[in-house]
């Protein structure tokens, strides 16, 4: 199993070809089928993993056209493995809770398929060049299933989607390429290679238009205070399914983006950058939170607190200490399963009622207990409950940037009270008080489909809010060598400085 | 003494005809006659520079530029023979196909 | 001795999650309860065998596993038993234990009956943790955990619908639960900071560790700290201005009143205060010291205030909390660490007692809550009436019942710390609590039968709820007789509190001075409320039209404040941010979109299909071009 990763990342898409002479009827057991085997190899993946090895494993590089140092080059860290496995589990759950009578299924399981491997290849590559090719090819599918699958405004949303994150991204082409320009000025070499990037010493004034060119990518993806108006327009007229993978993984394409190039590689423009990203981030927070809370659909209060949590794990991006920037990535990971299954459970609403105005609900918790359960069981981990999967990361990206910004992180921290607002309210409109809506009264509760795809979020939430250990070790391997890698590099004293090197060193 | 200035002003004057031609002409075959105005302009400057400078190259230019036009013309007066028995009319209003 | 931890910590999960997975589904089922309550007597076995040793063999430190390691941070699942928290274990196992028993025959008529049970004992599980963790971090789990269970057991009846708040100032259970999670947010808030101060500062988040390193910080970081920790327990303890929640939580079912807003979570704050003494008692935090005493004073009397003239019999018995909480945070502000406890320790046992027999009360007046429509119920409830008056006697301090050793205590440190002004309030407050706890008795058991005019058919609580309720009542008459033994016990831990000889000739009269301020205050209750035929109490319009009786009926009129000021802005505001975020910041990008497609639209019409106008249009890019190059060459 030594390219392992290629599997991973074209098992997928060679499944998905297939997929197309697949009977239509057996669709979705065949994209289940693809979907378990690609998350069980992940978690091979996970089992194969050096846990005390914070540097790139399972490397495999070979040229593609070594004039230019383009290569296929993968590898994984701490950093990259969990977003990977929990993009192949987000996939397969999502695949699970499809309807049997959605239209087109056999599209639908290509498309996702298709998906899949642009997001393992994201998180999996290490050269500039496949990392934009995969960034650039997810937006087709999921540009196919919010308009082909979505509502009524859903081609607007699609196209919103798609031009506004294809601008950014094509901007972050020109970061690249310049940064490639750069490298070869330096060396004399063509490289694409993110680890030779690594050791690439920039001018302050190169990293800081380079930082600016890598910001308009990511920070649209993120999607960071004020770029953020496609993704609630997006969630609101995605399928569920695309709104699931959407909050869960595209949206961590940003903030890994930051994590994988900006920081390493343009450690100095990184900190100079702090102030104004931790600017936009508590905007992001409060604003957003905010905004939510004057939402009427239930959906879009979700679509816009994930807005409000990314802010939050900016935060711990650049928190420039171990403790902040492994809460981050953690994060990413508990936002993932959290809105994922908050975007699934809204889904399962709207699929018995056709509608996600809360103004419709109302006293659900009488009909449909088991759905108020696991509902208040990721609400509780939305709002950061201790022993539960938000609680860790959150509490370690404000513990972090404390050491940054005092003031910043009680503007930030202001998350768990306007957060829990909002959450809260949503409860108590949808499934607290009388049920006074006939329609409410007779419905089903969660059918054995909808548990298989929500029962596992359920227990990860439990177990790795309680025993976080196994997935915060590799994290925090990896990333204490990225910062120890980030000093190393830094040029300037203020950087050094305001990077904080972990007395327990990386192994 | 009719000295290169009067040649080139009497190019100039054609070529400015001939562009008037073209951008003021609605006819198809009118259009084609402008256009040879203009070429023919371009052809005496050629031949009056090159004469100036010594140089044949202009005459020769001028030569080539003839022999282009010309078969230029018999493929294009039969394209507009063609036109004529579509449209019936070779009128540039009337004939155009594409509404932007 | 380590099982015996985890027995005591385990016991009440394991019955929570025997309620909430195998009989969530299922109608009431008698077995949840019998389980769950020998499941928490379990666990008070286990404290009480653990508390023997402690007192034996010193404290006992356990750690599980490592909950959180990454960077310098490393945060175990770690738990200490000393003498702290092995009071506090006694107290929330013995009281859980008996409001575990009530809620057997007190929720059985409820249909989720099982439901019930599983947040009741998931809620000790988390105030298990709270109480043994050996770290801020492990504090904050169970912090946290509490809150949940306090929501989910305030909003138990959610079903219930939303009221206008002039008719139910807790508008509804869902709204109160809400509003008490939020408000502890808060708090929280507060508390984080606190924790991040300290990790930043001390490298650690162990009790013993940080402790040893506090005396070395500057003084202006250990005031921060202070502060920041102290708004944590302000929050879950109530204190003013985060207090309004309390007496909303009312809304919850009375056994839940009892546990969790009287006996334990709301004593939290108070346990942090205590745990944090090293804190709290060092010389460079004085000043904050100072305010936590000054603020509990105000409390006290600010909470008694309004308790003089409210009519629902668990909004007194709430507002009492709240005063007596204000006495708790003046004695561990002015550094008598452990009389605060022994008071916390005292007043779970008579106010979960008070609070039972409300429970009864209500029980029997099918939830009846007004005073007003009660009255000589003695005669019907003689069990609930003994226990009602034995627990007030507690609260109002009269001699040798368990209040007036513990709040003797405090108000004799107050005199004792020069403090006076905050002694005179506790004095005065010491007497208004006399006067309102048996304005309540006397309502509801003495006087004119007012319910009979209004149809209702009072019968007391089985009989095996009243006997499980006597150990509270023992404890209420009998637990300041130990105070001298748990002195002893406690000074291992906690700072020693001794007070000085120029006060030591004093405190007779101290005492009888709180003595005779409470009797009167009984007297008055008595004279006004207990008469029956022509000295029969009548409501006095008048006297509740006067601004003084609707401001304080009112409770200052804060809550409406903070709808006003903050709630409705807060509502405006977020209304106002989603216009904007619709036409500004999405406009902006629409306008780009727009000014993208509106170009392409124009320009479109150039391609219209017309030989002679690209023609014409050709000639002028032409013409452009040349003016470009002859502009370019004359410039360049």
């Amino acid at each position: 199993m030594d390219n392992i990763l290629s599997i991973l990342i074209f098992f997928p898409a060679l499944a998905g070809l297939l997929g197309f002479v697949v009977d239509k009827h057996s669709a979705k057991v065949y994209g289940i089928a693809v979907a378990s085997i690609e998350l069980l190899l992940s978690l091979g993946l996970w089992a194969k993993f050096d846990t005390t090895n914070g540097g790139m494993q399972f490397v495999e590089k070979s040229d593609i056209i070594p004039q230019f140092g383009i290569s296929y080059n993968v590898g994984v860290d701490g950093i990259s493995l969990f977003i990977v496995i929990m993009a192949a589990l987000i996939t397969l759950l999502g695949i699970i809770l499809l309807r049997d009578n959605t239209k087109n299924m056999k599209n639908m399981i290509v498309s996702l398929l298709f998906l899949e491997m642009t997001m393992v290849g994201v998180f999996l590559t290490l050269d500039a060049i496949m990392f934009y090719l995969f960034w650039e090819l997810s937006l087709v599918p999921m540009l196919y299933i919010i308009g082909a699958w979505g509502g009524p405004d859903r081609v607007y949303a699609a196209v919103k989607f798609f031009l506004y994150t294809f601008a950014g991204s094509l901007i972050m082409l020109v970061g690249l390429l310049a940064t490639a320009y750069l490298y070869h000025e330096a060396t004399g070499d063509w490289s694409f290679s993110i680890l030779d990037w690594y050791t690439l010493e920039l001018t302050e004034t190169q990293q800081f238009w380079l930082f600016l060119a890598f910001f308009a990518g990511f920070a649209i993806k993120v999607p960071m205070f004020p770029f953020h108006t496609w993704l609630p327009w997006a969630h609101g007229q995605a399928p569920t399914i695309g709104s699931v993978i959407l909050a869960a993984v595209l949206l961590k394409m940003g903030t890994y983006g930051f994590v994988r190039f900006s920081l390493p590689i343009l450690p100095d423009a990184s900190v100079t950058f702090t102030p104004f990203i931790m600017m936009l981030s508590i905007i992001m927070v409060i604003y957003t939170a905010m905004v939510a809370f004057a939402q009427k659909d239930m959906k879009q209060v979700i679509a816009y607190s994930s807005v409000s949590h990314m802010g939050v794990i900016m935060l711990g991006v650049f928190a420039m200490n171990a403790e902040g920037l492994g809460g981050s990535v953690f994060l990413m990971l508990s936002h993932g399963i959290v809105s994922g299954a908050l975007f699934m459970l809204v889904g399962v609403i709207y699929e018995r009622r056709g509608t996600k105005l809360m103004s419709e609900f109302g006293g659900l918790a009488a009909s449909m207990p088991v759905y108020a359960t696991i509902f208040g069981v990721m609400l509780m981990a939305a709002v950061g409950l201790p022993l539960t999967i938000g609680f860790v990361g959150e509490f370690l990206v404000l513990l972090g940037f404390y050491n940054v910004s005092p003031l910043g992180t009680v503007l930030a921290g202001s998350t768990i009270i306007i957060g829990a607002v909002y959450m809260l309210v949503l409860y108590k409109r949808s499934f607290f008080g009388p049920l006074t809506n006939e329609k409410n009264k007779d419905l089903e509760d969660l059918d054995k489909r909808e548990l298989t795809a929500l029962i596992p979020l359920v227990l990860i939430v439990v177990w790795l809010g309680v025993y976080p250990k196994p997935v915060l070790e590799p994290i925090d391997n990896s990333v204490k060598l990225l910062l120890t890698q980030m000093e190393k590099k830094a040029i300037s004293t203020e950087t050094k400085e305001a990077i904080v090197i972990s007395k327990k060193e990386a192994k | 003494m009719i000295g290169v200035n009067h040649y080139l002003i009497l190019s100039g004057l054609l070529f400015s005809i001939g562009f008037m031609g073209v951008l003021r002409r609605k006819n198809l075959l009118m259009l084609f006659f402008a256009t040879e105005v203009m070429l023919n302009a371009v052809n005496i400057a050629f031949a009056a520079i090159g004469s100036y400078y010594g140089d044949l190259s202009g005459q020769m230019f001028a030569f080539f530029v003839i022999a282009v036009a010309a078969s230029e013309v018999a493929v294009g007066l039969g394209l507009l023979i063609l036109l004529y028995k579509k449209y019936g009319s070779l009128d540039l209003d009337v004939i155009s196909s594409m509404k932007g | 001795m380590e099982n015996l931890v985890y027995v005591a910590l385990f016991a009440p999960f394991v019955g929570s999650l025997f309620a909430g997975l195998f009989f969530a589904r299922s109608p009431k089922t008698h077995l949840v309860g019998v389980v769950n309550s020998t499941l928490i007597a379990v666990a008070f076995i286990a404290a009480v065998t653990l508390a023997l040793h402690v007192a034996e063999h010193g404290p006992i430190h356990v750690t599980m596993m490592t909950w959180i390691g990454i960077g310098d941070l490393n945060i175990p699942f770690g738990f200490l038993v000393d003498e702290v928290s092995v009071t506090m274990m006694l107290v929330v196992t013995l009281v859980s234990t008996i409001v575990h028993i009530y809620s057997t025959g007190y929720m059985d008529h409820d249909k989720s009956y099982n439901r019930f049970f599983a947040y009741l004992s998931a809620f000790v599980f988390s105030m298990m943790i709270l109480v043994m963790s050996d770290n801020f971090a492990g504090l904050f789990i169970g912090w946290e955990g509490v809150g949940v269970c306090s929501w989910l057991l305030i909003g138990f009846w959610y079903q219930k619908e939303d009221r206008p708040f002039e008719e139910n100032p807790s508008i509804s259970p869902s709204w109160a639960a809400n509003e008490a999670f939020i408000m502890n947010r808060i708090a929280d808030l507060g508390m984080l900071v606190g924790i991040f101060l300290i990790y930043w500062n001390t490298g650690s988040l162990q009790y013993d560790v940080v402790f040893d390193k506090l005396p070395h910080l500057a003084d202006g970081l250990l005031v921060s700290i202070a502060i920041a920790l102290f708004i944590g327990a302000m929050g879950k303890s109530a204190q003013f201005p985060l207090h309004t929640w309390l007496t909303d939580a009312m809304e919850g079912p009375t056994p839940v009143s009892a546990l969790i807003h009287a006996a334990t979570m709301v004593t939290a704050g108070v346990f942090l205060v205590i745990r944090a003494n090293p804190l709290y008692s060092l010389e460079a935090v004085h000043g904050v010291s100072m305010f936590i005493a000054s603020l509990g004073a105000f409390v006290a009397f600010y909470a008694a205030s309004m308790a003089l003239s409210a009519r629902d019999i668990k909004r007194i018995v709430a507002l009492s909390t709240l005063s007596q909480l204000g006495y708790m945070f003046a004695a561990a502000g002015l550094g008598a660490y452990w009389i605060a406890l022994f008071h916390l320790a005292a007043h779970a046992f008579f106010k979960a007692l008070l609070f039972l027999g409300a429970g009864n009360v209500m029980h029997a007046m099918d939830d009846e809550l007004d005073i007003f429509k009660m009255g000589g119920l003695k005669k019907v409830m003689m069990g609930s009436y003994i226990y009602m008056f034995i627990a007030s006697f507690a609260l109002a301090g009269l001699p040798f019942m368990a209040g007036f050793y513990s709040k003797d205590a405090i108000i004799e440190s107050a005199f004792n710390d020069g403090s006076y002004i905050i002694w005179f309030i506790l004095v005065v407050t010491a007497g208004m609590t006399a006067f309102y706890s048996f304005r309540q008795v006397f309502f509801t058991f003495h006087g004119e039968e007012r319910y009979k005019a209004l149809g209702f058919h009072p019968h007391d609580m089985y009989k095996y709820v009243l006997v499980a309720m006597s150990p509270l009542a023992i404890l209420a008459i009998s637990f300041g007789w130990f105070m001298d033994s748990y002195h002893e016990f406690i000074i291992k831990n906690l700072p020693d509190y001794e007070m000085s000889h120029h006060t030591e000739h004093l405190a007779p009269y101290l005492g009888g001075l709180v003595i005779i301020l409470a009797v009167t205050g009984i007297v008055i209750a008595y004279k006004k409320y207990a008469g029956t035929g022509e000295n029969a109490w009548k409501r006095d319009e008048e006297f509740e039209k006067s601004f003084i009786y609707r401001l304080v009926a009112n409770q200052y009129y804060v809550p409406q404040f903070y709808d006003q000021y903050i709630v409705q802005p807060y509502k405006i505001a977020s209304a106002k941010f989603w216009e904007i975020d619709k036409a500004v910041v999405d406009g902006f990008v629409d306008f780009i979109g727009k000014g993208a497609y509106k170009t392409g639209d124009v320009s479109r019409r150039m391609q219209n299909g017309n030989l002679s106008s690209y023609l014409n249009w050709m000639g002028v890019g032409a013409l452009i071009l040349v003016l470009i190059a002859v502009i370019s060459s004359v410039i360049g």
